[in-house]
């Protein structure tokens, strides 16, 4: 009775648990990416970004520097423990709870809170849970007051620095206008190429296609570094040198395979008889191309379209290489790389927020265009 | 229409105006600099109209502080230049030269990079009374140009970089007050220093932080340990032999600075984590421990950059400093210097690249670096009182007084080896493999690339 239509197989619930489980932990290093890019660098390296939303106990290191009034038999200083120089500035967003305090680094919570402490050369010390601190000494203090240490809860600390740092650089604007000027054209100009490529592979006969077919399949595996000397060496010779019109060459080089391949497998699926039945009325190559083929691929069309958009958008390799090094032509991962994250990449608050800021176009890329990405995906392998 | 025309351009001159003067920090005149010399390149150097493509490895912060050398340059002088960092130099340079889009200048970390460069024939030599410069004018001026000297493509040997920019590497850095509140004394020799450890342990706590990770160049800081000791219970004509490998990585000599090194990162008590987290910790991250408290150790040795990594409002010379490594006094063999730097070389040669050789031979070159931040220079005319905190005096006094001063010997080792096979050779032997198989393994990789 189980695998009746309309009854639910107790099994789903096993399917249903492990695709949350799953797409739990797909989303984890996202979303600590995410978490990441509202901290501050010192806050990362002290504490992983799941414990960003809970406080926390932290140490801390201050120096008394209250008044110094003499009493009988001696001299006091009082004041509050959250309001000393060193560390006013972590506990402005409202005073916290001293749960222990001490006077050594070695030792730093010594006594709990509220104790009054012998620390020696008839010096006490007391700190109170509020943070309100008494020191008290029998020969006159010097100039520096007593060292603190002391453990307080730390309330979550979010910020929205990172964005600002990143959005707010020199030439921020610059960038994001070039990597467009980058990636438009190099996303455009193959898929032009490759549906005309793809129509003659498919759909006209000539001597040598399936010889062409397999030239441009092998292509595929030839990784693209080992074309970059020889490309701009071609490209000095040619006079393109470094440019824009050198990067969309090379893109458009680089995307040719995998385009052509993908193009071709798709519009070798589509009907025959449609085809032929144009071919009968007397349609040109041509005209087949304009009214017949593009139309019933655009499917695929838009699917390379993203793939080759993500690629061209994230990547860095290239633009190194074919565009020039100045300021006025840097495109925004060379950017990020170069000039945000400094020389020895430590920031890992700028790179968590550039790498958010950076896939904020091809997302909305990726999700007004992802039905055709689902069936383009499928391109070529139903019939 | 005419009126506001005119009314922009004025506005725009005036901002242009505005933003020049705003590029030279230091009012030309004022100050310690020896101004003189910036008046004399300027008034026998101009190169209006000409430009200048500078690229380099300094990226952020560094590249702000470049600039700002650089805009004094084209002051004097009327040049443009144009600086880019990049944050993989090493690879990019090899690409550009190679196809013909090479910039004038390249400033190369790696000087076995600059030999690799000038055998090709992709460099242009440097003036011969460069070397003579720099023999005279800095201090271990031989060990200098000769590290800058390099057989070119014609198989002649000659000058082809500048040396511009030093980091010294045999630092140690601690916190003061820590020292002073466990009653720790800055240690003077190599003996003291292993004292100090087992004191440090004896008293309950962590002498060292020791980070080997650093994404794809994992293992770096271990061949700066093993360099300095090598320097410490060697003299300095066997590390040339090492480096050079004119005797094989397994000698006895090597194996046993390897040890030395072992000492301090193989033993558990010695360092924060034990010694199994020491090649995972990353090299930026190893700082930290010494800020915490209790601390998690009270030393790091790294180079002169680190104070970068340190949490934000550390202060140099307050909250934290440092010591020289020290030498080792039963061995006798002074105070070597173990350190890296900037090279700089012509990769494609004009007037103003030849100008701006001659520029960075004028002590104000190097004075406008060493009033901001992270610069050191062996050079001896150049006036220290410009530096802006006692610590980084210190540090130059440090490069300056150095009896032997030495390179950082996997920069100049193949590439195959000092950014490759010593790496993980070193990872290898610090998560427990025996120093004598590993530096047999290194000996043979480096047979194979010959």
């Amino acid at each position: 009775m189980d695998n009746i239509a309309g009854h639910k197989s107790g099994l789903s619930w096993v399917t249903n648990i492990s695709v949350v489980v799953l797409v739990v932990l797909w989303l984890i290093p996202t979303v600590g990416l995410f978490v990441s890019s509202f901290r501050e660098r010192d806050q990362i390296s002290v504490s992983g970004w799941w414990q960003a939303p809970f406080s926390v106990e932290l140490t801390y290191r201050t120096r008394g520097d209250g008044e110094v009034r003499p009493v009988d038999g001696g001299y006091v200083m009082e004041g509050n423990i959250f309001d000393t120089g060193e560390v006013r500035s972590s506990f402005e967003g409202g005073a916290s709870t001293v749960s222990a305090f001490g006077d050594r680094g070695v030792a730093p919570a010594e006594y709990p809170a509220g104790t009054v402490a012998e620390i020696g050369d008839g010096e006490t010390l007391q700190v109170n849970a509020d943070g309100t601190y008494i020191y008290t000494s029998v020969e006159e203090p010097g100039n520096r007051g007593p060292r603190v240490y002391f453990e307080a809860e730390t309330p979550p600390q979010f910020t929205l620095d990172n964005y600002r740092n990143v959005l707010t650089a020199d030439g921020m604007d610059r960038a994001f206008i070039n990597t467009l000027t980058v990636t438009i054209p190099a996303t455009v100009i193959p898929i032009l190429i490759a549906a005309f490529a793809a129509y003659a592979l498919a759909w006209m006969d000539f001597p040598g296609r399936g010889l062409l077919i397999a030239l441009v399949v092998g292509l595929l595996v030839v990784p693209l570094q080992l074309a970059l000397v020889p490309m701009l060496n071609l490209h000095q010779r040619l006079g393109i040198g470094q440019s824009f019109l050198g990067i969309w060459l090379a893109h458009t080089g680089f995307g040719l395979p995998l385009a052509v391949y993908l193009l071709r497998n798709y519009m070798v699926g589509l009907p025959r008889d449609i085809i032929e039945s144009a071919k009968v009325d007397g349609a040109t190559d041509f005209q087949l191309f304009v009214k017949i083929i593009l139309p019933l691929s655009f499917p695929a069309l838009a699917a390379f379209a993203i793939f080759q958009f993500l690629w061209t958008w994230n990547d860095l390799l290239v633009a190194k290489v074919f565009l020039p090094s100045d300021d006025a032509s840097k495109v925004m991962t060379v950017k990020i790389a170069d000039d945000l994250l400094g020389s020895r990449g430590g920031d890992w608050g700028i790179l968590a927020t550039a790498a958010f800021v950076s896939i904020a176009v091809p997302l909305v890329v990726f999700f007004t265009m992802q039905r055709f990405l689902v069936r383009g995906l499928l391109a070529g392998s139903v019939k | 229409m005419q009126r506001t025309l005119y009314a922009s351009v004025a506005a725009l001159a005036l901002g242009t105006g505005f933003a020049a003067a705003q590029d030279l920090i230091f009012p030309v005149g004022e100050g310690a600099f020896n101004w003189d010399s910036y008046q004399q390149f300027s008034d026998a150097t101009d190169l209006s109209g000409q430009t200048l493509d500078i690229t380099g490895p300094w990226t952020g912060e560094d590249n702000d502080l470049f600039t700002s050398v650089i805009a004094y340059f084209e002051e004097a002088t009327g040049a443009e230049v144009n600086y880019s960092g990049s944050d993989s130099f090493e690879q990019d340079i090899v690409i550009s030269t190679r196809s013909n889009s090479a910039p004038n200048i390249a400033v190369i970390p790696q000087p076995g990079l600059v030999g690799d460069l000038a055998s090709e024939g992709y460099l242009t030599p440097l003036a011969p009374e460069t070397t003579d410069w720099i023999v005279e004018n800095y201090a271990a001026g031989q060990s200098w140009a000769d590290l800058a000297t390099f057989e070119g493509q014609d198989g002649q040997t000659q000058l082809y970089a500048f040396p511009y920019k030093i980091d010294v590497k045999s630092l140690v850095w601690y916190v003061p007050e820590q020292f002073e509140e466990a009653g720790y004394d800055v240690p003077e020799t190599l003996e003291e220093l292993k004292q100090l450890n087992d004191q440090i342990v004896a008293d309950g706590g962590t002498p060292w932080c020791i980070g080997l990770g650093s994404g794809a160049a994992t293992g770096w800081p271990a061949t700066d340990w093993v360099e300095d000791m090598m320097l410490r219970i060697n003299p300095p004509e066997i590390y040339d032999q090492w480096v050079s490998n004119d005797i094989p990585f397994d000698d006895p000599q090597v194996v046993a600075a390897i040890e030395e090194y072992g000492q301090f990162a193989r033993n558990d008590n010695y360092v924060s984590g034990g010694s199994s987290s020491v090649a995972n910790t990353d090299f930026r991250d190893a700082p930290a421990g010494l800020f915490e408290f209790p601390p998690q150790c009270y030393m790091l040795k790294q180079a002169t950059f680190i104070p970068t990594f340190f949490p934000e409002g550390t202060e140099v010379g307050t909250d934290v400093d440092f010591f020289y490594f020290p030498a080792s006094a039963e061995k006798d063999l002074g105070k070597p210097v173990l350190g890296a730097g900037t090279m700089f070389t012509i990769t494609k040669d004009s007037d103003a690249a030849q100008a701006f050789i001659e520029f960075l031979k004028t002590p104000i070159a190097h004075e406008l670096w060493m009033a901001q931040s992270g610069f050191l220079t062996p050079y001896k005319d150049a006036n220290t009182d410009v530096f802006p905190s006692d610590s980084q005096r210190n540090m130059n006094d440090i490069l300056t007084s150095a009896t032997t001063f030495r390179f950082d010997g996997s920069d100049l080792m193949p590439s195959e080896i000092g950014a490759g096979a010593f790496w993980t050779g070193m990872v290898d032997y610090t998560t427990g493999a025996d120093a004598q198989t590993v530096a047999s393994q290194i000996q043979s990789r480096w047979e194979q690339l010959k």
